[in-house]
């Protein structure tokens, strides 16, 4: 069941408090937390945000495109066992 | 002649057979799947080995998904025994990119240089999650990871093999015990 439309979107408050700051201060530090329900707002676009995966932290830098999600979708919690495969990647 | 796992890339692993002809599906874990229609043949590791295989036919299905038929392998049976083998294909059938292009796996190995701290070591590991792809290295025995974006590589020297990044503060000891 998705969450009521009447409240607002969950972002812990002390989260919040720091995006702010940071975003107020201009100097764009990392962000520690370990809210992985927090939802990903258009305030944190452009920051990097180090999400608790329960063993470690993993930077995630916030895109237009996270916006609406949750941090912990980003930080995941099992083993990486994959390939790099032929994927590549655009570079300037 | 065997051909090593070193001379060959990553290109997906057969998922299922599928039907009594020994076709089978397989997924390409690649940016672009479409570019393999005309796949003429492909490596599958058979307990190590990799074994060279003619395709026969190639259908591109769903969500990176093909539909494969082989040479000689003509039943169910043993397609089934091809279940979550890896595929492989020599490194040299990779087309050559343009230099702000790079592979991923090319990255393996390279050093990584900040533009305020120096060298910080040579990438480990390039961990491909889709939504957030990073590079691991360990600096003083502690790992780093950064996140494979614009905003933090500045230029990668594919030729001297150095990754250029300016990394905001905090991201270095991050995980520093």
């Amino acid at each position: 069941m998705s969450r009521s439309l009447k409240k607002p979107p969950f972002i812990h408050y002390k989260l919040a408090s720091r995006v702010e700051n940071t975003q107020a201060g201009g100097k764009k530090s990392v962000i520690k937390t370990w809210s992985r329900a927090s939802t990903i707002t258009p305030d944190f676009v452009g920051l990097t945000i180090a999400v608790h995966n329960g063993n470690k932290f993993i930077p995630v830098y916030v895109t237009e495109n996270m916006v609406g999600h949750k941090l912990g979708e980003f930080s995941p919690t099992r083993t990486f066992r994959g390939h790099s495969g032929n994927r590549k990647d655009k570079k300037r | 002649m065997v051909i090593s796992h070193d001379a060959c890339y990553y290109l997906g692993y057969v998922s299922k057979a599928q039907g009594f002809k020994g076709g089978i599906i397989a997924f390409l874990d690649v940016d672009d799947p479409g570019a393999y229609r005309n796949l003429k043949s492909l490596l599958i590791d058979i307990n190590g080995v990799l074994t060279p295989f003619f395709v026969e036919t190639l259908n591109l299905k769903d969500k990176g998904f093909v539909h494969l038929k082989l040479e000689g392998l003509d039943d169910g049976a043993t397609a089934a025994r091809l279940a979550n083998k890896e595929l492989f294909l020599p490194l040299e059938n990779l087309p050559e990119l343009p230099e702000d292009e790079y592979y991923l796996h090319d990255l393996v190995g390279m050093k990584v240089e900040d533009a305020e701290l120096g060298e910080l070591g040579a990438v480990e590991k390039v961990m491909d999650y889709s939504a957030n792809p990073m590079i691991q290295l360990f600096r003083d025995s502690a790992e780093v990871l950064i996140p494979l974006n614009d905003a933090f590589i500045d230029r990668v020297d594919k030729k001297n093999k150095i990754i250029f990044v300016s990394l905001p503060d905090g991201l270095i000891d991050l995980n520093q015990s």
